[in-house]
């Protein structure tokens, strides 16, 4: 049950981009079409499965007081393998698709943010999953994020258009005001249904406790804190 | 283990730090060393691919039949020509270079040119006399969605025409800033985009990929305007089909 709930909860309940707002500036940057979310999102789940493995791994022979070094010294090497790899051995169309979203990962504060609050307490399979969920709920909410203003703007989706008679671009949608715009009503859509359904059960809905900061905490970087 | 996790002594953390960074040291460049045969080969491949979509219709291996300039400019990069030859006659020459103001560094370029020195146009855009220029970009970083849209030729598709294979799925797909280079010959003016003072197009969002674009065409058309007697004599079949660096 605890394995199930440390995979669900990046898909709704802890949403890197819905709820902890994580990884803001590969999120807008790249979303202008489904395709480009799409291609970010699974770059992002190979190295943040990776990178969380790993680091659960090393996580009892890690001195607290340079944790943070460490981490990014893993993360970054595995981003560089795993580049490395794509370009040999990457069927060419994929690492066209893909690649060049590879080096933009290591900008992503989710990887480190899951490193620091998640992976260096838990052990290696409850960090995998936890990976394999954040980074599923990451590359939904980029592909959904970008179908909508790929769809606002040109009126297609993974690039084949769906209204054919939509010929003219629409700036706005596409363009990084319109990236804040559509992910402002996304996150209020997000509180409207989570606060519905609260009420459907007869409650009041309180967002979830602790939702402050305890799933980055990369403000807390040079601190030794006491609860770890 | 727990006393290694609190430690503070200096020492100890400099020594940790130093045996973790080895170790990823150690492991990236075993990766780097594998990878780096397969690599090369892919980029190889990648520019043969080009080569054909910028050259007319040849029957020798122009990966091989090239030579290497040194730019006319003040930068003095490194730029490969191509040359495609049909019955021995050169027919075409494709130009290689690098602009390093992309927004995220690098940006190759192949471009196709006549041999009296302009750009070729490859075809033209359906049902329209558009254009379609034989400049490719090779290589890029640009911004997925920003830099990369005017770097990169994409077919468009609609949902009606999907699953059918284009009329000009041999043509490379069109992109307006790429072609607006058509039938462009060089000048003494660098060619720039309305935007630092010249008269090319750009994209919103996309300045400074679009400049460097225009950067590197114009370094490959100048380059073999100025070195073109040297160049063609260098690529034609009595040369011996072997790689000679021709000095300004």
């Amino acid at each position: 049950m605890n394995l199930l709930q440390d995979f669900t909860r990046g898909l709704w309940k802890e949403n890197p981009i819905l709820v902890l707002l994580l990884g803001m500036c590969p999120t807008l940057a790249v979303t202008t079409n489904a395709t480009n979310g799409l291609g970010m999102g699974v770059a992002t789940v190979g190295v943040l499965v990776g990178s969380n493995l790993v680091i659960s791994l090393i996580r009892n022979i890690v001195p607290k007081k340079i944790r943070i070094p460490v981490y990014i010294v893993v993360i970054a090497s595995f981003v560089t393998a795993v580049d490395l790899l794509m370009k040999a051995y990457a069927p060419p169309a994929l690492n066209d698709a893909l690649g060049i979203f590879i080096p933009l990962i290591v900008v992503n504060c989710i990887v480190l943010g899951r490193a620091e609050a998640f992976a260096s307490k838990h052990n290696p399979l409850r960090s995998l999953l936890d990976g394999l969920g954040m980074g599923l709920g990451f590359t939904l909410s980029l592909t959904v994020l970008g179908g909508v203003r790929e769809f606002l703007g040109s009126g297609s989706l993974f690039q084949i258009k769906v209204i054919t008679a939509w010929t003219e671009e629409c700036m706005l949608p596409v363009s990084a005001p319109g990236a804040f715009i559509i992910l402002g009503c996304f996150l209020a859509g997000m509180n409207y249904l989570n606060i519905r359904r609260a009420v459907k059960r007869g409650e009041v809905y309180i967002p979830p406790q602790g939702l402050g900061c305890h799933h980055c905490r990369l403000c807390d970087i040079g601190k030794i804190t006491e609860d770890s | 283990m727990n006393k290694l996790k609190n430690t503070e002594n200096i020492l100890i953390l400099g020594l940790f730090l130093g045996v973790i960074g080895s170790i990823a040291a150690l492991a990236l460049a075993y990766i780097a060393d594998l990878t780096k045969q397969p690599i090369t080969d892919m980029k190889t491949q990648a520019v043969n691919s080009a080569l054909r979509q910028v050259l007319p219709e040849f029957d020798n291996d122009p990966g091989q039949n090239r030579v290497v300039v040194k730019s006319a400019d003040k930068q003095g990069y490194d730029v490969i020509f191509y040359g495609a030859l049909r019955n021995k006659q050169l027919v075409g020459i494709a130009g290689q270079s690098v602009s390093l103001k992309g927004y995220s560094g690098k940006i190759q370029a192949i471009v196709g040119l006549k041999p009296d020195g302009t750009i070729r146009t490859v075809g033209t855009i359906n049902n329209t006399n558009k254009p379609i220029s034989a400049v490719l970009i090779t290589e890029h970083k640009e911004t997925p969605g920003l830099g990369a849209v005017v770097c990169d030729r994409v077919r468009k598709k609609t949902i009606f025409n999907m699953f059918k294979t284009a009329d000009d799925a041999n043509l490379p797909p069109p992109n307006p800033i790429l072609d607006q280079f058509a039938d462009l010959k060089p000048g003494k003016i660098p060619w720039k985009t309305v935007k630092e003072g010249g008269t090319l197009k750009y994209v919103t969002g996309a300045t400074i990929s679009s400049n460097a674009i225009a950067e590197v065409t114009y370094r490959i058309a100048n380059t073999f305007a100025s070195e073109r007697s040297k160049i063609i004599a260098a690529l034609t079949p009595a040369a011996n089909n072997v790689i000679k660096e021709v000095k300004p």
